[in-house]
């Protein structure tokens, strides 16, 4: 009787396997066939009237829709279409005009004026004028800012009195100045290389904030709600689904001329689903953060009426060795550190270079799609010079060879050397989640450098608040650990992470050359010639190459997708929804 | 009986002290603050970190911060989100509530509907074609890990077949009355599904087992050979009896499911609790982990002081006092 | 009363041998369990025998070869990081089985037992028990995952099954107890208890047997869904983390619809392993329970 029971099994199983097969066999030879019509255009028509079109991101946005408090990515999807600010960059990085639209710096450059095109209006009707910008920008030093929420004082801490006006010892802020209703200045306290940077800030309205208080300024409607939020943007947040769809309808007065489209929908979905739903045209448009997957590429090249731009970014991934240990709180204060006994050798660090199988990485982890680094400058930032400092390729024998030079041997011949005291030596290597690629390197990279007979601990990753927390503090079983960082777009400068004193100096790598260098590249007096801070920076970069106070891994390319009616946009490799009015739909 | 309600209901409060206690605890041990995390927008400054995380009061001793919170909590205020700048927890969580309770809720159904009919059914009609069929259909639930049939479902039903959508809760903002109740209900086929498979199967099994325990029982044996006929034997003493211990299961399945929705509302990108706890955890959105967790903890409460006292109306043997 | 234990087994088999030859006999007339034990039995050797079988090492990576498709060098593919994956998926059966076995093993000697004194004790003790048991359900197993793996630095195995463990043990707990509370009330325990047989001997000659039925059922259905409550950990980041080869790893992989589409070679057969294992498990249990069960025949 039971053997009923048993066939009835059989046959349920086979017929789902049954099932699977043919649906993978059924969708394999799809691609195919669309792959011999691999003509761009093949499915767009002539542009219409108006259109929506929908974008996807992978991650909700925080839905803090106000600029001064924005900190996530995702939502600045958003704002990049409702916001603007008084200058943009173009694709090379340079800045030029938007809401401002001229600018001059005085002798010294000390002080920045910028003039305002004229007409410019508010989502809700009213005019753009300077009183705005002063009020941006006043809001950012208001002293009541950092504890409503706010972090970005750093685009007005270089301004003339934001000390006394954020201690509250005046009421005025001399920083940003209005001189009349089109013109307004900004004065600095030294002569600022960033000052452009410092001041690309997105604008708000003053008549929608004026009367609010700047504690209840994140948490009220014009910062929240749809149809409340108001931008100078070709389009407008008017409603959504919290988590899930972001409405962006046309901003008929949109000072550059009326939008094509009628609207712009955002939607959150998976990233495991992104190729299907691009494929269904359920989704028209793939942006930043993440866009197409490297591992995806090859099935969306093959989509016919998908076109896909990969792009070089700014943003690379490391593995850094950590120097010294110091207590809590001491990443400013060199005086307190104690060295990391295991990772001062430069040799060592020479040798690990030559030992991990960087470029495989890129070919097999990123599908290509990304480049190995020398210097943390990726090729999208001017201040790449790779031809100058040199490539470091993969070379097993060198590593040796360098190790042996050292007197890294193994001595007792367990396959792993001992350090030059013939102790057993060991690095642990921590390593964060929340980057696929870097969740796979990390074993990858303790397979490479066993392979050169060091040996590596490898610690199970940790969420990226832990496992920063950790290298932020004293954890002194740390030696290696992987991150990641982004140059800004606005200036390339990595004094943030590199400078002795710097805050993010999480290796605690302290060098008098290597400050000095970065300080030499920020000289008020001569860096605002951008061929000067070029060379300074090859010659940081060459001598790092030498220090190696981390190894940059790889960058990786960011690769933007759109549905081939979607057409008009502005392609900037840092930037593709700029000029969103000129965007068109065809059918 | 209403004694032993009441004094339940007194037990809930130490409790939920408790548990507060320890996931407050929990999610400061554990390394990182809401202000810590990956440094990657090189126009945040440490120093900025630093005074937001002074501001928010993260840097004092741990009964401090706890007492703050729960002298807010205990007038029904949970707080502002440490994440999300300008958003109450309040706020953010009655946004996302309602679609894990509706999620929860048709995998409850889902279960109850399918898994407890076709269990008597089983246990009546042992090795019957709906028996075979049963426990093959439990057999395989159990043996196919969430996520996974989550998965082929999206794969088969979404984008071989596009009958259901495979992502979020809504297709388009702004759809009213019926054509919104059948776009949700649409959403929530798949996930609702895969939320359900397993429970589903276990008690279809779990039914069967215990009906037929019963029926194997000295006292159906007695009912039965007093000439009780085979209708009142099911329905007045197998069944009541069998019920029991599903009862007892069910009771605190819908917490279960609630938190059990974390997975599943990952894979379909529905936005309710379980993945705004998600993101709270790696966020230590500290005020946004304590209240989901009360709400889990009152709802678990509830529904185990449901199933006792079920328990006793179903089982009269059974007292309390 | 002294009593030995094991004594008392050895006293109880050489005395009567019948009940247990009996059950066995009925087990081995059940078909499905006799195919269950084959199956488990298989796995075990797999795992025993991984290092033999496996043509590669499991974690070794060949990042020119990823995601490739099956061939005569891989013959079920490379993963995401260019691992073989049959090899993987070979090695992956120790993991797998260790965890869902040990897991399950000491969920049930936890909960077991505290169920245990809670049903046939009643009154304070299970009072005490319950709400042990009701303060567990409701703490989030994710957070405590989570803050076990970020303080004790490693997921090694052991953390992981003991984390499961300390987490999962109040069902078990809830079930036992229900059913002992329901025995309690039973004449025959009344009648025990009124000529003064001991504690332990009521366990053991009265309440235990007719457990057995409902642990059995439940440690199979709990052997289950700890191996599938290792992939679903590893599918949100919270498993075992690589490069050790479980079936939760490989089947992450499969998250990508991508890797779902082109390369089925690569998940279905990790998938298969956790069906047939979890298949090959309840069937033993199925077997064991009707073996046992004298009533319900």
């Amino acid at each position: 009787m039971k053997n009923k029971s048993l066939l009835f099994m059989l046959i349920a199983l086979l017929s789902v396997g049954l099932f699977l097969a043919a649906c993978s066999s059924g969708d394999d030879s799809e691609p195919n066939d669309d792959a011999g019509s691999d003509d761009e255009e093949a499915t767009s028509g002539d542009p219409v009237e108006g259109g929506d079109i929908v974008a996807a991101m992978y991650s909700a946005p925080d839905h803090q829709f106000n600029p001064i408090f924005n900190t996530s990515s995702y939502d600045s999807n958003i704002l990049d279409l409702t916001h603007e600010s008084l200058i943009k960059q173009d694709e090379n990085l340079g800045f030029i005009p938007s809401l401002a639209k001229d600018w001059e710096f005085n002798e010294d450059n000390s002080e920045l004026t910028y003039f305002l095109n004229e007409g410019v209006k508010w989502h809700d009707g009213e005019e753009f004028t300077a009183d705005d910008v002063v009020f941006t920008f006043t809001a950012l030093a208001d002293p009541g800012y950092v504890a409503a929420g706010g972090i970005r004082t750093n685009f007005v801490d270089t301004l003339v009195g934001y000390d006394d006006y954020v201690n509250e010892k005046t009421d005025e802020f001399t920083g940003v100045e209005k001189i009349d209703d089109y013109t307004v200045k900004f004065i600095f306290e030294v002569p600022n290389v960033k000052a452009l940077a410092d001041t690309s800030f997105n604008i708000i309205p003053e008549h929608v904030f004026a009367d609010v208080n700047m504690a209840d300024m994140p948490s009220h409607s014009a910062s929240i709600d749809g149809g409340e939020v108001i931008g100078t943007g070709p389009f407008q947040l008017s409603q959504y689904q919290e988590g899930e769809q972001y409405v962006l309808t046309r901003h008929d007065d949109y000072w550059q001329g009326k939008p094509n489209l009628d609207s712009v929908t955002w939607r959150v979905i998976d990233e495991a689903v992104m190729a299907g739903m691009l494929e269904n045209e359920e989704i028209h448009l793939l942006n930043r953060p993440g866009g197409v997957p490297a591992a995806d590429v090859p099935s969306i090249e093959q989509m016919s009426h998908i076109t896909m731009i990969e792009a070089q970014d700014l943003g690379y991934q490391y593995m850094a060795f950590k120097f010294n240990h110091g207590p809590n709180n001491s990443l400013t204060d060199p005086t307190t550190w104690i060295p990391n006994e295991k990772v001062q050798d430069a040799e060592l660090r020479q040798a690990i270079l030559y030992a991990l199988k960087r470029q495989d990485y890129v070919t097999g982890l990123l599908h290509g799609s990304g480049e190995v680094l020398t210097a943390p400058f990726p090729s999208a930032s001017w201040a790449n010079n790779t031809e100058a400092i040199g490539e470091f390729d993969y070379s097993p024998d060198k590593a040796e060879e360098i190790l042996d030079a050292a007197g890294y041997e193994d001595v007792d011949g367990d396959g792993f050397r001992e350090n030059p005291d013939g102790e057993k030596f060991t690095l642990n290597l921590d390593y964060p989640t929340g980057n696929e690629v870097r969740e796979k390197v990390a074993p990858i990279i303790k397979e490479n450098l066993e392979a050169v007979g060091i040996s590596v601990n490898l610690n199970s990753p940790r969420d990226a608040s832990a496992h920063f927390e950790l290298i932020e503090e004293n954890d002194t079983d740390i030696d290696l650990y992987l991150a990641g960082w982004s140059l800004a777009s606005t200036d390339p400068d990595p004094s943030a992470i590199f400078y002795s004193t710097a805050g993010l100096n999480y290796p605690r790598y302290t060098d008098e050359r290597f400050d000095a260098l970065l300080d030499e590249a920020v000289d008020p007096e001569l860096a605002f010639d951008q061929d000067y801070r070029k060379d300074k920076y090859t010659e940081w970069g060459q001598y790092f190459t030498e220090v190696l106070p981390i190894i940059p891994l790889f960058s990786d390319n960011i690769n933007y997708a759109y549905n081939n009616k979607l057409q008009g946009i502005t392609f900037k490799s840092h930037q593709i929804l700029d000029d969103a009015h000129k965007w068109t739909w065809s059918e | 009986m209403y004694k032993y309600i009441a004094r339940r209901l007194l037990q809930f409060i130490p409790m939920l002290f408790i548990v507060t206690i320890v996931v407050f605890l929990l999610a400061y041990l554990a390394p990182g603050d809401a202000i810590s995390g990956e440094p990657l927008d090189p126009n945040i400054t440490p120093e900025m970190l630093e005074e937001r995380r002074e501001a928010l009061g993260l840097n004092d001793p741990v009964y401090v911060q706890y007492a703050n919170w729960l002298s807010r909590a205990v007038v029904g205020d949970f707080g502002q989100s440490y994440h999300y700048v300008g958003r109450s927890v309040s706020e953010l969580i009655s946004s996302r509530i309602l679609n894990t309770i509706y999620l929860s809720t048709f995998a409850l159904f889902v279960t109850i509907v399918v898994a407890l009919p076709i269990g008597i059914y089983a246990a009546r009609k042992p090795y019957s074609l709906v028996d075979y069929g049963a426990s093959t259909f439990a057999f395989l639930g159990l043996a196919t890990p969430n996520f996974f049939a989550a998965l082929l479902g999206i794969y088969v039903f979404s984008f071989g077949l596009g009958w259901f959508p495979s992502q979020g809760s809504v297709s388009s903002v702004g759809l009213e009355g019926i054509a919104l109740f059948t776009d949700k209900i649409r959403h929530l086929i798949l996930p609702g599904l895969t939320l359900g498979l397993a429970s589903t199967a276990i008690y279809m099994r779990y039914m069967r087992t215990e009906m037929l325990e019963v029926m194997g029982s000295d006292f159906i044996r007695t009912a039965k050979a007093k000439g009780l006929g085979p209708r009142p034997v099911l329905y007045k003493h197998t069944l009541r009896n069998a019920l029991i211990p599903i009862i007892t299961l069910l009771g605190f399945e819908f917490g279960t499911l609630l938190s059990g929705a974390v997975i599943t509302e990952q894979v379909f990108n529905y936005p309710g609790i379980g993945t705004l706890f998600l993101t709270a955890i790696q966020n230590r959105d500290y005020n946004v982990i304590m209240a989901i967790n009360l709400i889990l903890a009152v709802a678990i409460l509830v529904g185990n002081l449901l199933a006792d006292i079920f328990y006793a109306v179903v089982d009269p043997r059974i007292r309390y006092d | 009363m002294v009593v030995v234990v094991n004594k008392e087994k050895e006293l109880q088999t050489e005395k009567s041998p019948s009940p247990l030859k009996l059950a066995m006999r009925r087990f081995l007339k059940n078909k499905l369990a006799v195919l269950g034990v084959f199956i488990l039995v298989f796995m075990v050797l797999v795992a025993v025998f991984a290092d033999v079988i496996a043509t590669h090492d499991p974690t070794a990576s060949n990042l020119l070869k990823v995601e490739a498709k099956a061939d005569s060098e891989n013959i079920l593919g490379t993963d995401g990081s260019g691992r073989d994956n049959f090899s993987r998926l070979i090695h992956g059966s120790r993991v797998s089985l260790t965890i869902g076995f040990f897991a399950m093993f000491f969920t049930l000697v936890i909960g077991g037992t505290l169920g245990s004194i809670a049903g046939f004790y009643g009154g304070k003790v299970d009072g005490l028990i319950m709400r042990a048991t009701d303060l567990m359900l409701i703490f989030p197993f994710l957070l405590i995952v989570l803050t076990i793996v970020a303080i004790l630095d490693r997921t090694s195995i052991g953390i992981f099954i003991t984390v499961i463990a300390i987490t999962s043990w109040p069902n078990i707990c809830r079930i036992l107890r229900a059913t002992f509370l329901s025995i309690r009330e039973k004449e025959y325990i009344l009648s025990a208890r009124s000529i003064g047989a001991s504690d332990f001997r009521m366990i053991r000659k009265h309440f235990l047997p007719n457990a057995v039925g409902p642990i059995i059922v439940n440690a199979t259905i709990m052997m289950a869904t700890m191996i599938i409550i290792e992939s679903g950990l590893s599918f949100i980041g919270f498993g075992i983390p690589q490069p050790t080869p479980t079936w939760g790893n490989m089947l992450t992989e499969a998250r990508s619809i991508r890797v779902l589409n082109n390369n089925p070679e690569a998940w279905i057969p990790p998938g298969l392993a956790v069906l047939f294992t979890v298949l090959a498990i309840n069937f033993i249990g199925d077997g064991l329970r009707d073996a046992f069960d004298t009533k319900s025949r």
